[in-house]
């Protein structure tokens, strides 16, 4: 990207601010195609494994082995009716799914894809993504609250309860980190694992933020503000057609996001398992391999990040959804008091 | 308490070994409209009507009074059963004197004309 802004920045015709939106425009468009092609595929790969963990086919009609089934969905919910409620708060109502998609994109683009691709590279860039991952829980509940139904408010309340049990905890296991490594900047953070991963230093941490960002992700077994067999739909059940995919998409979105950032606090992040990079072992030092090693780390990122998506998927497959009252039992009683030790501990041994 | 931590850690990674053992085994799911499904011996399907009496026995046993007879000199000379109203549940076959009512393993008797949902049988005394 850098070198794209100098290129761009070096031709005397046009104008500097031409230039620098020229850029983040391609970067912006980069992000939502890879957002919409991973979310899409994701929710395929969710719907699979959940079918072969329950020893059924899962989506297996439209297209080969149904890989076209969520491409299918997508269409169906773009060509759907949105829906008009006579008694919402229309603003709000119609705002909420927007703002929560849109956060969520905020969030991709805070995350370094490789030692070259990074949008937003704040020297805070930790507490640039917590503080906007907090946007979506907000809209959920606006959407909830601006609904004006019952099931809607009950899921927003829950939702809301959950925050406040999940923050404390989510917010201790990242300082952690922070202790360790020193800074804020997601690069650093990254570049700092190139020879032994956090998960290593880290383990008590790594379990608190994993369970925690289940909460923060509204995933099984802690998806009490979505819960089907009990309040319909949670915060969404009002909504349809492009308002209710918006909500779906950026969940997903999320949910990608999310462990995107588990791997680059805890396994390393882009950087290669092996130390070396494949394509520099292979092509040698010819210059077309300094560009692959930025596809590679970036394919590095993907796979670490699909084998934390599988166990979530995983764990989904496997735990029923705890009640709310057990929920914040957990969270106030043991998650929070092991994260306080993990923090204590961690600083003595730095200091 | 740390009993309790263990005990419930061990429930929860038995349970995830039990749903991982799952990905590695076949899927049970039957294709239905390309492969036919396995049926039990006993399945209750439509009814096939042999030598039937007229005697009224099934019709009164029919708990969703399904069965229509009109009688013509002690033979039926008109016997439907409305499977809209039909539950399968066998009585029919199972109080038949004469063992003339059959269930077969046909199941597929979806159809958009409510007309048709019902098996007509023109006194047919073989
Ligand atoms: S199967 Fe049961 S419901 Fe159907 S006709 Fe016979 S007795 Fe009636
Ligand atoms: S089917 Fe059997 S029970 Fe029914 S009328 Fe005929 S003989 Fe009687």
């Amino acid at each position: 990207m850098n070198y794209l802004l100098c290129t761009l920045m070096e031709i005397p015709w046009l104008p500097k601010i031409l230039a620098v939106i020229i850029t983040s425009g391609i970067a912006f468009c980069i992000i939502i195609s890879l957002l919409v092609l991973t979310v899409i595929a994701l929710v395929l790969i969710e719907r699979k494994l959940l079918g072969f963990f329950t020893q059924r086919k899962g989506p297996n009609r439209v297209g080969l082995w149904g890989v076209l089934q969520t491409t299918a969905d997508a269409i169906k919910l773009l060509c759907k009716e949105n829906i008009e409620l006579k008694h919402a708060d229309k603003i709000l109502f119609t705002l909420a799914p927007i703002m929560a998609f849109a956060s969520v994109i905020v969030l991709w683009c805070l995350i370094p894809y490789n030692s070259e691709f990074h949008l937003i590279n704040s020297s805070v860039g930790i507490l640039l993504y917590f503080f906007f991952a907090s946007f979506p829980m907000i809209f959920h509940f606006l959407a909830g609250y601006s609904s004006n139904n019952k099931y809607s408010i009950l899921g927003a309340y829950r939702g809301l309860a959950l925050t406040a049990s999940y923050s404390v905890s989510i917010i201790f296991s990242v300082l952690s980190i922070i202790l360790i490594t020193g800074t804020m900047d997601l690069d650093k953070i990254v570049l700092y694992q190139s020879h032994k991963w956090i998960i290593f230093s880290n383990v008590l941490g790594f379990i608190v933020f994993f369970i925690t960002s289940l909460a923060k992700l509204n995933r099984c077994p802690f998806d009490l503000s979505e819960a089907e067999s009990e309040i319909i739909c949670g915060y969404h059940t009002e909504y349809s057609g492009m308002r209710f995919a918006m909500f779906f998409l950026g969940e997903y979105a999320e949910l990608f996001v999310m462990s995107m950032l588990i791997v680059v606090l805890f396994f390393g992040g882009y950087l290669s398992p092996f130390g070396g990079y494949i394509s520099n072992t292979f092509m040698g030092n010819c210059p077309i391999s300094s560009y692959l090693i930025y596809f590679e780390q970036t394919i590095w990122l993907f796979i670490k990040t699909l084998i934390v998506i599988f166990s979530i998927i995983w764990i989904r497959a496997t735990l029923p959804r705890l009640t709310q009252f057990s929920t914040l039992n957990l969270f106030w009683k043991y998650i929070i008091p092991v994260s306080m030790i993990n923090l204590i501990i961690i600083f003595l041994v730095r200091f | 308490m740390l009993k309790q931590l263990y005990l419930s850690t061990k429930a929860i990674l038995r349970g995830h070994y039990t749903v991982l053992k799952h990905l590695f085994r076949k899927p049970v799911t039957e294709e239905y409209p390309e492969i036919h499904p396995f049926l039990n011996p006993k399945f209750r399907g439509v009814h096939v009507l042999e030598n039937c009496k007229g005697c009224g026995y099934c019709k009164r046993v029919c708990p969703s009074n399904a069965i229509t007879i009109i009688k013509d000199d002690s033979l039926p000379s008109r016997y439907s059963i409305d499977y809209s109203k039909c539950i399968f549940c066998g009585n029919c076959m199972y109080y038949c004197p004469s063992k003339s009512m059959k269930m077969t393993e046909a199941f597929e008797v979806a159809t958009s004309n409510k007309l048709d949902l019902s098996y007509d049988v023109e006194n047919r005394r073989m």
